[in-house]
């Protein structure tokens, strides 16, 4: 690492600052060697592209692509039965429709009662 | 009917006669012709319910607007796939835009149908050119599963249908619905009727489509291009809203006790539907399950059987299928500069596209339901008719409303406003040819606030 150079108007970054360097462990100094290696070899990839003057489409964000799939695309294969997934589909899923049945069979039944009755007063006088 | 349909058949040979530098010019003045002339349906002068061309094609107060629909949307279709059919070889381009045609044609064939047979054939014609378009034109490896989906969903769905029709032409000895409208309500009592009740019904159900079975329409409006999506959400679904219409006149006594457990679902699939869009990164996901939240309340509307009911249900069928196809189309804008779906990706384009940005506006704001537009006066009359059969429906009606209002402005805010990031800026700008395919989405549903009654079904 003796021979490291920025690159012209960046700065170096501190892992890689000679004053602390000899202190650090060189497992440590390897693993961020590494590291820098990688982030500036994705830094030129993205450059390159975004200087490229025969460039007609967007620059593909790798990360972006990820996210989307994991969204949109790869969900049932995650999805285990838990107790606590359980709960929610029953919850929003099953429960409510048989309520809303017993809410709306206990209505209509109590309206359709009283029309049989003779007992039900329309509200509004809708045409046709 | 045949000023229109003829017409609609020599489309093909224009299509595979045409020279090449002229074939999308031509395909579309010829459907837009064929538009034009099917505007002359809208005036409606005969005094029976029905305007009879034949014993076999006739229009009703309820098909034709859905017909106008269709017919006005075969031009919009042609327009928005000029650009992405284009680097394709002349014959594949011409077999597209077949595809498009013969779809139109079974489409016209289905609505104008006076027998119930005849609609059933041409709702299974209907799948195959729109499975081709599907599978083969779409930009994903996604798009076979959405194929298997559409098609097998649908079809298990139709089958039990084929078979309760021809119980029907058994015991009626016709299927024309010119004379099964006057038969008496029967009294069905046992359990073979219940479920030849729920076989005629189940196909609309799952083409409309119904909560519970409505996962075909995620993946079949995400996956084709733009002309699949387009007919996709806005005629084929009103295929089913069409047919559950005609069905509902034969089935009267027993769905006052069996059309429950449907309406409930409907009704739980407004607030279910809209609450996965608040959640949707892509784009046209959004835009379908949408599709899914208002067909669920026309579903809804069709089920409780009253004449408000089915004035609701058609004018929110014609308004979704302007809406939606806008919207699709606009989606599709945004697809075919980014290459990408993800909507995080095309945000801030206000800065960048301010006229689309009015058209966004526009879709956006007809698809939550803004008043003087036809959209909320139908969601309006399936709102007031559901009160009536239950008071207690408003509770689900008006949080379905208010999310659809959430995650309409969802939609829209995510996509114009905001700061525009870096790499939108280059984005190539907007074709007069888009602009003129939002205009003439969009023109339509503003027009319709001035004369309702072309939609009104019965009822005027």
């Amino acid at each position: 690492m003796a021979d490291y150079k920025e690159a012209y108007l960046a700065t170096r970054p501190k892992t890689l600052d000679p004053a602390e360097y000899f202190n650090l462990s060189p497992d440590y100094r390897r693993t961020e060697e590494e590291r820098a290696a990688l982030r500036s070899r994705l830094k030129r990839h993205y450059l390159v592209q975004l200087n490229n003057p025969h460039r007609k489409e967007l620059i593909e964000d790798p990360a972006l692509t990820r996210w989307t799939y994991a969204r949109t695309s790869n969900i049932y294969p995650n999805f285990r039965p838990t107790p606590k997934t359980s709960l929610l589909g029953g919850l929003f899923g099953v429960v409510p429709l048989f309520v809303l049945y017993f809410v709306f069979k206990t209505d209509r039944d109590k309206r359709e009662d009283k029309i049989k009755a003779g007992n039900y007063e329309r509200p509004y006088k809708l045409s046709s | 009917m045949l000023k229109v349909l003829i017409p609609t058949i020599m489309l093909f040979p224009t299509i595979w006669l045409s020279s090449p530098k002229w074939l999308w010019t031509e395909t579309t003045a010829h459907s837009l012709l064929i538009a034009l002339v099917s505007l002359t349906w809208l005036k409606w002068t005969s005094e029976t319910g029905w305007a009879v061309s034949n014993m076999y094609l006739a229009t009703d107060p309820l098909s034709t607007p859905l017909l106008v629909l269709t017919c006005w949307l075969l031009p919009l279709m042609i327009l928005a796939s000029q650009n992405h059919i284009n680097p394709e070889p002349i014959s594949r381009q011409r077999l597209y835009i077949t595809l498009l045609a013969s779809l139109q044609t079974f489409l016209i064939m289905a609505f104008g149908a006076t027998e119930m047979i005849m609609f059933y054939i041409m709702f299974e014609a209907t799948l195959i050119p729109t499975l081709i378009i599907i599978t083969r034109w779409g930009n994903q490896t996604e798009r076979l599963n959405a194929g298997t989906y559409f098609l097998f969903y649908t079809l298990a769905g139709s089958l039990p249908l084929l078979v309760a029709l021809l119980l029907l032409q058994q015991s009626t000895g016709t299927l024309s619905m010119l004379i099964l409208q006057y038969s008496q309500p029967c009294t069905l009592q046992s359990w073979g009727h219940k479920i030849w009740w729920a076989g005629c019904l189940i196909a609309f159900l799952v083409k409309m489509p119904l909560y519970g079975v409505h996962l075909w329409l995620p993946k079949a409006h995400v996956e084709p291009p733009v002309a699949g999506s387009m007919v996709l959400a806005a005629v084929l679904l009103k295929l089913g809203g069409c047919g559950m219409i005609r069905m509902m006149v034969m089935l009267d006594p027993l769905s006052k006790e069996l059309a429950y457990p449907f309406i409930i679902l409907a009704l739980w699939g407004i607030i279910m539907t809209g609450s996965i869009c608040l959640r949707q990164a892509d784009l046209k996901s959004l835009i379908a399950y949408s599709s899914v939240s208002h067909m669920a309340l026309v579903a809804g509307g069709i089920l409780v059987q009253t004449p408000w009911g089915f004035t609701g249900a058609i004018i929110l069928m014609i308004a979704h299928g302007l809406v939606s196809s806008a919207l699709f189309c606009l989606a599709n804008t945004a697809y075919e500069r980014t290459h990408s779906r993800t909507m995080i990706l095309a945000r801030g384009l206000q800065m960048i596209f301010p006229l689309t940005a009015v058209w966004w506006f526009v879709a956006n704001l007809s698809n939550l339901a803004l008043p003087p537009l036809p959209n909320l006066m139908g969601e309006l009359m399936i709102i007031t008719t559901m009160f009536n059969w239950s008071p207690w429906t408003i509770t689900l009606t008006g949080t379905g409303t208010l999310i659809t209002a959430g995650y309409s402005l969802y939609l829209f805010l995510m996509s114009q406003r905001g700061p525009a990031p870096s790499h939108i800026m280059g984005l190539s700008p907007f074709h007069t040819r888009e602009h003129l395919l939002m205009v003439m989405h969009l023109v339509p549903v503003l027009l319709l606030i001035t004369k309702p009654e072309l939609m009104w079904g019965w009822c005027h």
